[in-house]
């Protein structure tokens, strides 16, 4: 060991040594670091580039415009659905599902028989692909689905029709119920995920603040809301600014279900498929760029606004 | 920068528990209170609860499998055994897609093994440097690494899109190509390649060094092989991810032969309106290769998805 290190000092000491050690470093980022600066930073100045000029997809840049396509797009009532779609998405969906994710982490915490089986069953659909659970999902929603079928052979139907849902509600077909389908098939994807990460924040917990706990007599409940709940800040903070952030990108569900339009009536349009239609049935590059970063700047902002809420970064 | 911070910092938790293994079984602490008999009903509570929520994962999948054995008269039917039991759905799968099921196939695999061998070599190059070479402006570099997790795709779609026009990535094979250039190489892999070198002990490449090797020569040979668990995790969450993508492929592989599985499905699913055996049959079809990697690889999946973030 001390030879090792001395045999270091003397190669860090010849600058031949130092400056081949720099070119194996530069050669070794050279394709990833070109990607990425081309592929992502490059982008984000080419799209303020774009977003500031009348863009035609055969000629390229034409007149300076300004902030215009910023000012156009919010004079457009379905972008401002958009935004109301994906802001109510993000608030029923990001609390359901980290609910639904500690809950689940909870209980697979546990010294429990078979729960390593369970931990695997429950992230199991996040393991498919976001094409295959929605195609899914639409046939078990669809007024003939076995949805609506299982909840009429349980004798449910009277509760769903005081809710006003007539017992062959076509749930994703429908302007009321579609985002909210949605929600739900997002959370029962998306929970076992979060149950993994917050299993991650669990297991940094010490026992012996249970012990102690334990000692002064406090119940399961109480150690929960009390101990448990809130040690878990740091993993409060990370499941909450991933949900926020894949939240507001909502696009695969709302695309399959909702076709380029967000259909019933725009109820599945997100800020996503917004800028996709934008781009790619209007060919309005232009303003399809200024969503893009107008997406961006609402996703920057939640990001610190949830930094302010939970005081520092994780320490985990 | 604060999703970053935190997901890097979920990430050399993953990436450091790799080697060990079942880093999530670490027991609850277990208190109990002497003569508490309440504990003996939570547990039956506990199980009841996970068994039902269970089957809530489970049932989709299976109905899908089962529905893709009726015929389309009975595939509205609550029956769970078929009647009649047919692979009409399955036939129709395999003789009168438009592209042919097998070039879907090799379309998806071709495109996820491609990306995913990328990832490892470019990954695991950067993320070695970023560990351990010494040059300047690596601070600087690594920051903008980590500035990329923060980029969603969304934003690059039109400048990204544009500059791929214009090298004639978005016409005819060549939109392969396009594909692959933009997840050839994904941040997050970084960050996972250069939190588990820095893992590895000093010593042991000091000892190739002093023998003459070269740098390339101490990472190939001595570093790469130390590095089997995180590669191995790259590997198989970058496959799975590259399989279920949608956004890049739906955006860029414009020509129906190109189509990936989960793109044609998107399609057919509007073609196909409420012919639900064949859609079923492909559901299931779509799922069975990232099933298998799933009953094979679990412990990678569970334990490197902490890193990989979350999917829309």
């Amino acid at each position: 060991m001390a030879i090792a290190s001395a045999a270091r000092d003397r190669r860090l000491s010849t600058g031949i040594g130092q400056r081949s050690e720099a070119l194996a470093g530069y050669a070794f980022i050279a394709v990833p670091m070109l990607l990425f600066l081309v592929l992502n930073i490059g982008s984000i100045l080419y799209a303020l580039f774009i977003s500031v000029f009348q863009w035609n997809i055969r000629s390229g840049a034409g007149a300076f415009i300004g902030i215009q396509n910023y000012q156009n797009v919010f004079k457009d009532p379905i972008f401002i659905r958009a935004i109301q779609n994906s802001l109510y998405y993000a608030v029923v969906w990001v609390p359901l599902t980290m609910a639904v994710g500690l809950f689940l982490a909870v209980l697979v915490n546990q010294k429990l028989r078979g729960r390593t089986f369970f931990r695997a069953a429950f992230y199991f659909p996040a393991i498919a692909s976001s094409a295959a659970v929605t195609v899914l999902w639409i046939f078990l929603a669809a007024p003939d689905g076995l949805f609506n079928g299982v909840r009429g052979a349980l004798g449910l139907n009277p509760i769903f029709s005081l809710l006003g849902f007539p017992p062959n509600q076509n749930w994703i077909g429908d302007s009321h119920t579609a985002l909210n389908s949605v929600i739900l098939l997002n959370a029962w994807t998306t929970s076992g995920t979060f149950m993994l990460f917050y299993l991650a924040s669990l297991q940094t917990i010490s026992g012996e603040v249970y012990e102690a706990a334990a000692i002064d007599g406090a119940g399961t409940w109480q150690m929960f809301w009390r101990i448990t709940f809130p040690l878990l800040k740091p993993g409060h903070y990370f499941v909450a600014t991933v949900a926020v952030i894949g939240a507001l990108q909502l696009f695969d569900q709302a695309r399959i279900a909702g076709g380029t339009t967000g259909d019933p009536a725009n109820a599945l349009m997100s800020v996503v498929l917004y800028l996709y239609n934008l781009a790619f049935y209007k060919f309005d590059f232009d303003r399809a760029a200024a969503v893009g970063l107008i997406l961006f700047a609402i996703i920057l902002t939640l990001t610190l606004i949830q930094r302010r809420l939970f005081g520092s970064a994780p320490s985990w | 920068m604060t999703g970053s911070s935190g997901s890097g910092a979920t990430a050399q938790g993953a990436t450091a528990a790799l080697p060990a293994g079942g880093a999530l079984d670490a027991d609850a602490p277990v208190v109990r209170h002497v003569g508490d008999t309440g504990a003996h009903w939570r547990r039956r509570l506990a199980y009841a609860v996970m068994i039902v929520y269970a089957l809530l994962m489970f049932v989709p999948f299976a109905w899908s499998l089962i529905t893709s054995f009726k015929t389309q008269a009975d595939s509205v039917n609550l029956s769970v055994i078929p009647n009649p039991v047919t692979t009409e759905g399955w036939n129709y799968l395999f003789e009168r897609l438009d592209p042919s099921l097998l070039r879907l196939f090799a379309n998806s695999f071709g495109i996820a093994l491609t990306v995913t061998i990328s990832n490892l070599v470019l990954a695991s190059l950067a993320g070695y440097a970023f560990a351990r070479l010494r040059f300047p402006g690596r601070e600087i570099l690594f920051l903008v690494v980590l500035l990329t997790l923060m980029i969603p795709d969304q934003l690059r779609l039109v400048p990204v899109y544009l500059l791929l026009n214009v090298f004639g990535l978005t016409r005819g094979p060549l939109e392969y190509l396009g594909v692959v250039l933009v997840m050839a190489v994904m941040g997050t892999n970084v960050f996972l390649m250069r939190q588990y070198f820095l893992s590895i002990p000093r010593d042991i490449e000091e000892a190739a060094r002093i023998d003459g090797a070269s740098f390339f020569t101490t990472f190939w040979r001595v570093m790469l092989p130390l590095a089997t668990p995180a590669l191995s995790a790259v590997a198989i969450l970058q496959f799975q991810g590259t399989w279920n993508a949608f956004f890049w492929p739906l955006v860029l592989l414009t020509e129906r032969q190109y189509f990936t599985v989960p793109i044609a499905l998107t399609f057919f699913r509007t073609e196909f309106q409420t012919n639900w055996p064949p859609l079923m049959a492909m559901v299931v079809l779509a799922t069975i290769p990232i099933l298998v990697l799933y009953i094979f690889f679990q412990r990678y999946f569970v334990e490197g998805i902490a890193a990989s973030g979350v999917k829309g």
